[in-house]
C-alpha cells in the first residue's frame, strides 16, 4: 500500500506541477463557456435581420402578412411589398424579377403567396440560404395568422376582438419534484446539465487518455525494468490510476470553487440571469465526481492497457475515438434525452456504461432520474471497470516489457493467456 | 548460505527456450559474473531472480529463502536498458527510488546527496533528467541502484555506453561495493572485464549452462597453449613444428601452440636463432575458453 501511494504521489506531484496543468485549468472552462456564449448569441441571432420581400396576388393578404412578421420585434426584419405586373395576379415574370433581386443580394429572399380563386393556397420562401428553418417558420406563422386573422374578420368579427383572440400566449415550465411544484427554467436546467455533461466528457477522455499517455511514455524511457524489480505491475497501475485520478479531481475542485466564487459575485448576479441562470443541485456536484471517477477509471483502465501494447503516442492518438464513440452515442440522443428522458431507449443509453456519465446528466437536465436508475448505472460501471481492469492488468502486466514494435492482436490474445 | 540460487530453471517465450534446465549459486560477498553473447539468456535469467517473470520450471532461492518480493528491498538492480523519468529533478528521483525501497523520504535525500558528490554530480542534483548527459544519467542509474544499501547488487551491462573514465570510477565504486561485504551479481557479453573482476562465474550460451565456478579453477583447467614472443633477428623459429598458427607483428608474434607442442623446445629453438626481448606462455582468456567449449558457433 506503501508503494502504491508513493507512486500515486509522484503521479499526481509531476502532472500539477506540469503546464499541462495550469493550460488546461484555465483554458478548458474559457473554451467552454465561450463555445457556449457562442452558441446562446448564435441562437438569439438566428434567422435575424433579414431582408424580404411578400408576393401576394392578395394585396389585403400580402399587407397582413408584412403586419405579421413586423410583429416579431426581436427579428429586426424589413419586409417590403412587392407589386406584381398585373395587380392581384402573380406571373412567371414577377418571379423571375424576385429571383433577380435574390442573385443580385438586394433581398435575402422572397415569400411567394398566390392565391387561387379555388383550391388551397400555395406559399413558398425562396431565399439564398436552403437551411434557414427559423426564417421559413417565422413566415409560415405570419402567413397563417394573417389568414387566421382576415376570416374571422370577413365572418364579422371586428378587428379588435380578431386580435384579441389572436394573442399569442407565453408558457411557463414549472417542473413537479416529489410531489411539488418548483419553478424551473427549461432551458437554463438543460444548459446546466448540457455543460456538466460536456466537462464529464472531457476531463473523462483527457485523463483517461493522459494515463495511456503516461504509461507509453514509462514504457520508452524503459522505467518498467526498474520500477518492476520493486514494485508489482498491479501496483504501479493501480498508483498510476489514483494519482491521475486525483489531478482530475483537484481540477474539477477548482472549476467547482472558482465557479461557486463567480456565482456569488456581483458580477455573476449581474450575468446569471433568466436563460443564463444556474441550475446545479448539490446532489448534481456529488454525482458530478461520483461519475467522473468511475468514467475516468474506465477510460484510463481501457487506455492503461492499450498504451502497454504500443510504442508511440501517435499509435494512442489513432485509438482516440474509441473514447469518443460513446460521446457521440450520446450526444446523437440529445433531443431524445430532453424530451423524453425515461423513454426505454434513454434509460437504456444511460445504463450502458460508456455512455452511462454523459446521458445521466442529460437526463437530469430535464428531470432527475429516478434513485434506483442512478444506483444500477453506478453498479454497471463497477462491474464495467472490473472487466476493463482485468483485461487491462493482464495486457500491461506483459506489454510493459515488449519493446520494439506494435503487439499484433494475436499477440495479445497470447498475453492474456500467459498472465 | 547462497544469496541466489538457481535451480534446474527454465523459461521459453512462444516457441522459443530463453533459459533452458539453468543452475547455479551465488556465495555471499562474492563478484559473480554472468557471461554469455548478446541473446544467451543472461537479462531473461536475472528478471526472473528478482521477480519480473516467473520460472515455467524450476526454483529459484533469494537470501536463501525461495523468492517472495519483501526480499527486494535487499537487492540494487541496474537494468540493462536504463530507465530514468525523464522530466523528474535528479533528487526527486532519487529520493522516490529511495522511499519505493523503504528509506524515509529525508534518509534517501541524504544518501542521494552524497552519493552525488561521490560520483562528481552533485552540480546536477537539481537538474531534469533529459538536460543531463548520457554518462551522468547512467551515474544517476547507478546511485538509484545502490541508494538504499543493499545486500545483493545485480548489474546488467554496467558499463556499456560509459567513457573509460566514468567506468573506471563506477568499477572502483563497485569494488568498494565487494569489500564492504555485498554480493554482485555483474551481467556482461564483455567477458575481458569479468576476468578482472569476478570471483566465480556462470557462462551461457543459448539459455544452456556451458561452464560455472572460480575463475582461477576454470581457467586452470584449460592448458597454456599460447605464446607471446618479443624477439629481434632471424624468423625462422616460427616454422617450428611445434607451432600451429604464428601471427607476427614486425617483432611481437602471439603464436598458437600445438595440441602436443612443447613451449620449452620453442623457446630453446628461438633463442639460438633470435634475440628474444619476451617468450610468455598465456594462459586461455575466457572468451578464448567461451569459444573453445561452444565450438566458434557464437550469435553476437
Amino acid at each position: 500500500m506503501r508503494n502504491i501511494l508513493l507512486i500515486a504521489q509522484r503521479e499526481y506531484k509531476e502532472q500539477v506541477r506540469g503546464r499541462t496543468f495550469l493550460i488546461t485549468t484555465i483554458l478548458l472552462p474559457a473554451v467552454f463557456i465561450g463555445v457556449f456564449y457562442l452558441s446562446f448569441l448564435s441562437s438569439k441571432h438566428s434567422g435575424t435581420d433579414k431582408h424580404i420581400a411578400v408576393a401576394c396576388s392578395d394585396p389585403a393578404l400580402a399587407s397582413a402578412i408584412r403586419t405579421e412578421i413586423l410583429s416579431d420585434a426581436d427579428a429586426h426584419s424589413t419586409v417590403d411589398l412587392f407589386a406584381p405586373e398585373m395587380p392581384g395576379m402573380l406571373m412567371d415574370s414577377d418571379r423571375a424579377r424576385l429571383v433577380s433581386e435574390v442573385n443580385n443580394k438586394s433581398i435575402d429572399g422572397f415569400f411567394w403567396v398566390d392565391v387561387p380563386a379555388t383550391g388551397p393556397i400555395q406559399a413558398t420562401y425562396e431565399a439564398q440560404t436552403a437551411g434557414d428553418f427559423v426564417t421559413s417558420e417565422r413566415l409560415q406563422s405570419a402567413l397563417n395568422h394573417a389568414l387566421l386573422r382576415g376570416r374571422l374578420v370577413e365572418h364579422g368579427i371586428s378587428a379588435s376582438a380578431a386580435d384579441a383572440l389572436l394573442q399569442t400566449v407565453k408558457v411557463d415550465t414549472r417542473q413537479i419534484k416529489n410531489g411539488k411544484e418548483v419553478t424551473s427554467n427549461a432551458i437554463s436546467s438543460f444548459y446546466s446539465a448540457y455543460i456538466m455533461a460536456l466537462l464529464l466528457t472531457m476531463t473523462t477522455m483527457i485523463y483517461g487518455l493522459n494515463v495511456g499517455r503516461s504509461v507509453i511514455q514509462e514504457k520508452t524511457s524503459r522505467i518498467f525494468e526498474v520500477m518492476l524489480a520493486t514494485v508489482k505491475a498491479g501496483d504501479m497501475l493501480t498508483g498510476k490510476l489514483i494519482g491521475i485520478g486525483a489531478v482530475g479531481l483537484t481540477q474539477i475542485f477548482i472549476w467547482i470553487a472558482a465557479g461557486a466564487i463567480f456565482a456569488s459575485s456581483a458580477l455573476g448576479a449581474q450575468y446569471l440571469t433568466g436563460n443564463l441562470k444556474i441550475h446545479i443541485s448539490l446532489l448534481q456536484i456529488v454525482l458530478f465526481a461520483v461519475y467522473f471517477l468511475l468514467g475516468y477509471t474506465l477510460n484510463s483502465a481501457l487506455f492503461a492497457g492499450l498504451g502497454a501494447t504500443l510504442e508511440t503516442e501517435q499509435e494512442l492518438q489513432q485509438y482516440s475515438p474509441l473514447a469518443a464513440l460513446p460521446v457521440w452515442l450520446s450526444f446523437s440522443m440529445i433531443l431524445l434525452i430532453s424530451t423524453n428522458p425515461n423513454s426505454i431507449w434513454v434509460v437504456a443509453a444511460s445504463l450502458f456504461p460508456p455512455c452511462t456519465p454523459i446521458v445521466m446528466f442529460l437526463r437530469m437536465g430535464s428531470q432527475m432520474p429516478p434513485l434506483w436508475q442512478i444506483g444500477a448505472s453506478i453498479v454497471l460501471m463497477l462491474l464495467a471497470i472490473a472487466a476493463v481492469l482485468w483485461f487491462s492488468t493482464r495486457l500491461y502486466r506483459i506489454g510493459i516489457l515488449m519493446y520494439g514494435k506494435r503487439a499484433t492482436l494475436p499477440e495479445m490474445m497470447r498475453w492474456l493467456r500467459y498472465s | 548460505m547462497p544469496v541466489v540460487e538457481l535451480s534446474a530453471v527454465t523459461k521459453a517465450y512462444q516457441d522459443k527456450v530463453a533459459v533452458n534446465q539453468l543452475s547455479f549459486r551465488i556465495e555471499p560477498g562474492q563478484m559473480f559474473g554472468l557471461l554469455g553473447p548478446n541473446g544467451s539468456g543472461k537479462t531473461s535469467s536475472i528478471r526472473m531472480m528478482i521477480g519480473i517473470t516467473a520460472p515455467d520450471s524450476g526454483s529459484i532461492t533469494l537470501f536463501d529463502q525461495p523468492f517472495s518480493r519483501s526480499s527486494l528491498t535487499r537487492v540494487g538492480y541496474l537494468p540493462e536498458e536504463r530507465g530514468l523519468y525523464k522530466k523528474m529533478k535528479v533528487l526527486d528521483q532519487l529520493i522516490f527510488m529511495g522511499s519505493l525501497r523503504g528509506l524515509s523520504a529525508d534518509e534517501a535525500q541524504k544518501r542521494a546527496i552524497a552519493w552525488a558528490k561521490k560520483l562528481d554530480i552533485a552540480h546536477a542534483i537539481l537538474k531534469k533528467t533529459d538536460e543531463l548527459s548520457k554518462g551522468m544519467q547512467q551515474k544517476i542509474q547507478f546511485i538509484s541502484a545502490l541508494i538504499h544499501e543493499p545486500e545483493l547488487i545485480i548489474m546488467d551491462e554496467p558499463f556499456s555506453g560509459l567513457d573509460p573514465v566514468n567506468a573506471t570510477l563506477l568499477q572502483d565504486t563497485l569494488l568498494e561495493q565487494k569489500a564492504q561485504g555485498k554480493t554482485i551479481l555483474f551481467s556482461t557479453h564483455r567477458m575481458d572485464q569479468v576476468e578482472k573482476l569476478c570471483d566465480s562465474i556462470a557462462l551461457i550460451h543459448q539459455g544452456n549452462l556451458v561452464l560455472s565456478g572460480r575463475v582461477r579453477e576454470i581457467k586452470s583447467r584449460y592448458k597454456r597453449d599460447r605464446v607471446i614472443v618479443e624477439f629481434q633477428g632471424d624468423d625462422s623459429f616460427l616454422r617450428s613444428p611445434e607451432i600451429a598458427q604464428a601471427k607476427n607483428y614486425s617483432g611481437h608474434v602471439e603464436i598458437q601452440l600445438k595440441d602436443d607442442g612443447d613451449a620449452q623446445k620453442l623457446l630453446a629453438e628461438a633463442a639460438s636463432k633470435a634475440t628474444i626481448f619476451r617468450f610468455e606462455l598465456m594462459e586461455p582468456s575466457l572468451e578464448e575458453i567461451f569459444i573453445q567449449t561452444v565450438g566458434g558457433k557464437v550469435d553476437a
